[in-house]
């Protein structure tokens, strides 16, 4: 079993402060979710934990077993077992889908242990049929030129082959149509077990229904401000997000709110 | 005009012990004495006029050892030839070619055996001896080359292969001289590879003359990569005539400064021209390349694809220029120079030169200088994949449209190779 923790996070882009104290907890075997209104720094927490150059964090700390990640470099976060499916993943010509997963594999295994051409093939063939994927995307150039939805799905493979601990997935259903939707939740599902965890960013309580979650957690101003089971998030869908506001007290606008 | 051989005790003693014939002696010696009057060839934005470029050491015969050879990774080809230094250490399978009547020999024996023919072309057609001051010391100095002549209407099937390399375990210069000529309505493929043995700082003057005499078609191949201590002057050039083409595929893989001065004439009407190069600058290199094509038959066609990769403290400068010339109607003349920065204190430029005297053409240009994309290396490191690796596969993807367009498979895939190798060796001083 692994744990991550996230303790008093305090994170700002371009001198504006963003998150101000995060507090989460996981472990392997678990599923969460996190869901909060535009703007409100989820995409931020998620690039803080897996270290994008872009966010600086100014208090607190990220603790992957115990250790402070904090000053690791992003390729050394992902080799000790953190995954980031993004919002906005890049495209890279030249790169084949295919080679880059095998890179990325191998970047995890020593220098004289690289996978079998052989294995490798085997295990993306079957994972791309469990994700509908036609076999003409693995020699595709990374993301170039993918879909929406396609590109989804082909961070859900990354996911699926390189087999992390721990998982963001940061609006994996944004832009899927509802086909795509119970694709990508079966191959969550099929990650789902002792030695994985992931934390799920949604806006919808939808995906919440195939990857049902152990923990709901709200965040609103930077900061966590509820956390639940499941039927949270179905609260939410309900209510929208003034409801839970307005019952803790806080101070903060809402973008469909007039000033 | 007479030529006073006996001012001249070197140039003699040595035309003597190579047996050269006279009329190429005193060409030497016509280039000897108009360098007085001839300058440094200038080109935009490379300022090399300060390196050891020049030709100063005494002409002669040096003779390498052999076993140098051992070194070096040579593939074997079909057609193959390697030159080491100024003598010549292997070449197989040309007799098949011989019978087509193709000539390809080394540079003594074009002079003994073929005078007549290389009188003909050397320094006539594409390059001048007294162009300027690096040519006319080529021509006094030249020590080594090939010559290859393909007659009309051959078509040779499989590529060429030479291997030239250059000897730098001794103070010697290195200056190779090499003409293709294509006879009209041939076909011929080639592959140069210029490598150094050694260290010791030396100066190469490489001069290679294509003449794609009428519906001929060269394909012209060629991975560079002369030494760290070895300054270069490397010009290659094309003369076409009608509905001539020649497709230059360009490596500069080298470690030391060099000027690449890489031009297509376009005399005949419907020639055309197809310039690709890929540049990688590591360590503290300076790699200036100056490609030109000029329009000058109607209906030309004079394309330029140039991209470099720059590292560490390197210099890496492309122009790209397009000349088309009054009455070269319905000419086309395009070109796209790029250059991607990995360091912040490398430095690299692209300079589009467009020149264009007359109206009926068309004509068009692309230039960038930018930094590696920060999202695209987030993205791959983010799988685990280390910095080192993650710059390559995005540097392999920028240069991959101008590989992509590279005509021969098997040359596209030992460049991707030499690109990995260089770009490895690079990054171990970033
Ligand atoms: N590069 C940046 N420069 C300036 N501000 C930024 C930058 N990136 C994010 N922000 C700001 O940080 C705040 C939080 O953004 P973030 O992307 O974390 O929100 P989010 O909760 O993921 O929203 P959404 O639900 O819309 O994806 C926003 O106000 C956003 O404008
Ligand atoms: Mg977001």
């Amino acid at each position: 079993m692994s744990i991550l923790e996230i303790k008093d996070l305090h994170v700002s882009i371009e001198g504006k402060n963003i998150l101000k104290g995060v507090n989460l907890t996981m472990k392997t075997g678990e599923i969460h979710a996190i869901m909060g209104p535009n703007g409100t720094g989820k995409s931020t927490l998620s690039e803080a934990i897996m270290g994008h150059p872009a966010y600086k964090v100014t208090q607190g700390e990220v603790l992957l077993n115990g250790e402070n990640i904090l000053n690791l470099p992003v390729d050394e976060r992902a080799r000790a077992g953190l995954f980031l499916a993004m919002q906005y993943p890049a495209e890279i010509p030249g790169v084949t889908n295919a080679e880059f997963i095998r890179g990325a594999i191998n970047a995890r295994r020593p220098e004289d242990d690289a996978i079998s051409v052989r294995n490798f093939l085997k295990q993306l063939d079957e994972t791309m049929s469990v994700l509908d994927m036609t076999e003409e995307m693995a020699e595709r150039y990374l993301n170039e030129g993918f879909s929406g939805g396609e590109k989804k799905r082909n961070e859900i493979l990354q996911l699926m082959m390189i087999k992390p601990k721990f998982a963001i997935l940061d609006e994996i259903d944004s832009g899927l149509d509802i086909d795509a939707l119970k694709v990508v939740s079966r191959g969550v599902n099929k990650m789902r077990g002792p030695e994985f965890g992931s934390l799920i960013i949604t806006h919808y309580q939808r995906l919440l229904n195939y990857i049902v979650p152990d923990v709901v957690h709200v965040m609103m101003g930077g900061r966590i401000v509820k956390q639940g089971g499941p039927e949270l998030a179905k609260r939410l869908e309900d209510e929208g997000y003034a409801g839970i506001r307005d019952e803790l007290g806080l101070d903060i606008k809402l973008v469909d709110e007039d000033a | 005009m007479t030529v006073e051989f006996e001012s001249y005790p070197e140039i003699k003693d040595y035309a003597k012990s190579v047996a050269e014939p006279k009329w190429f002696t005193e060409m030497r010696i016509k280039a000897l004495e108009a360098q007085p009057m001839l300058k440094l060839p200038n080109f935009e934005k490379i300022r090399y006029q300060r390196w050891p470029i020049q030709l100063k050491r005494v002409l002669k015969k040096h003779f390498s050892d052999s076993k140098l050879l051992a070194e070096l990774n040579i593939e074997e080809t079909k057609h193959l030839i390697v030159q080491l230094g100024q003598d010549t250490v292997r070449a197989t399978g040309l007799s098949e070619l011989e019978e087509q009547g193709v000539i390809i020999c080394d540079w003594q024996t074009a002079l003994e055996q073929h005078s007549d023919l290389v009188k003909k072309y050397f320094m006539q057609k594409a390059v001048k001896y007294n162009e300027d001051l690096l040519t006319a010391q080529h021509v006094a100095n030249l020590t080594s080359g090939l010559f290859v002549y393909i007659p009309k209407n051959t078509v040779v099937k499989e590529p060429l292969t030479t291997y030239f390399v250059q000897d730098a375990t001794a103070k010697t210069d290195y200056v190779h001289h090499v003409i293709i000529v294509a006879e009209r309505n041939s076909e011929f493929s080639y592959l140069e590879n210029l490598t150094t043995i050694g260290s010791e700082e030396t100066t190469a003057n490489i001069i290679v003359e294509v003449i794609a005499e009428a519906d001929s078609h060269v394909k012209f191949a060629s991975v560079d990569r002369l030494g760290a201590n070895t300054t270069t002057y490397l010009n290659r050039r094309g003369h076409l005539e009608d509905n001539a083409k020649i497709d230059w595929s360009m490596g500069m893989m080298n470690d030391g400064n060099i000027v690449g001065d890489f031009d297509s004439d376009l005399v005949g009407n419907g020639s055309h021209s197809e310039v690709k190069v890929v540049a990688i600058s590591t360590g503290k290199q300076v790699q200036g390349i100056d490609t030109r094509v000029t329009n000058m038959g109607r209906h030309t066609i004079g394309h330029i694809l140039q991209h470099g990769v720059i590292l560490s403290r390197s210099t890496l400068t492309f122009n790209g220029i397009g000349h088309i010339i009054k009455g070269a109607k319905g000419s086309d003349a395009q070109q796209e120079s790029r250059v991607l920065m990995l360091s912040t204190k490398a430095k690299g430029d692209a300079n589009p030169i467009l020149l264009i005297d007359d109206n009926d053409v068309t004509a068009g240009h692309a230039a960038s200088v930018g930094r590696v994309n920060q999202e695209q290396l987030y993205y791959l490191m983010s799988r685990g994949l280390p910095k080192k690796i993650a710059e390559r596969l995005v540097i392999r993807g920028f240069l991959g449209p101008v590989l992509a367009a590279i005509p021969s498979k098997a040359i596209e895939e030992q460049l991707r190779v030499t690109i990995e190798r260089k770009l490895v060796d690079g990054q171990k001083d970033e």
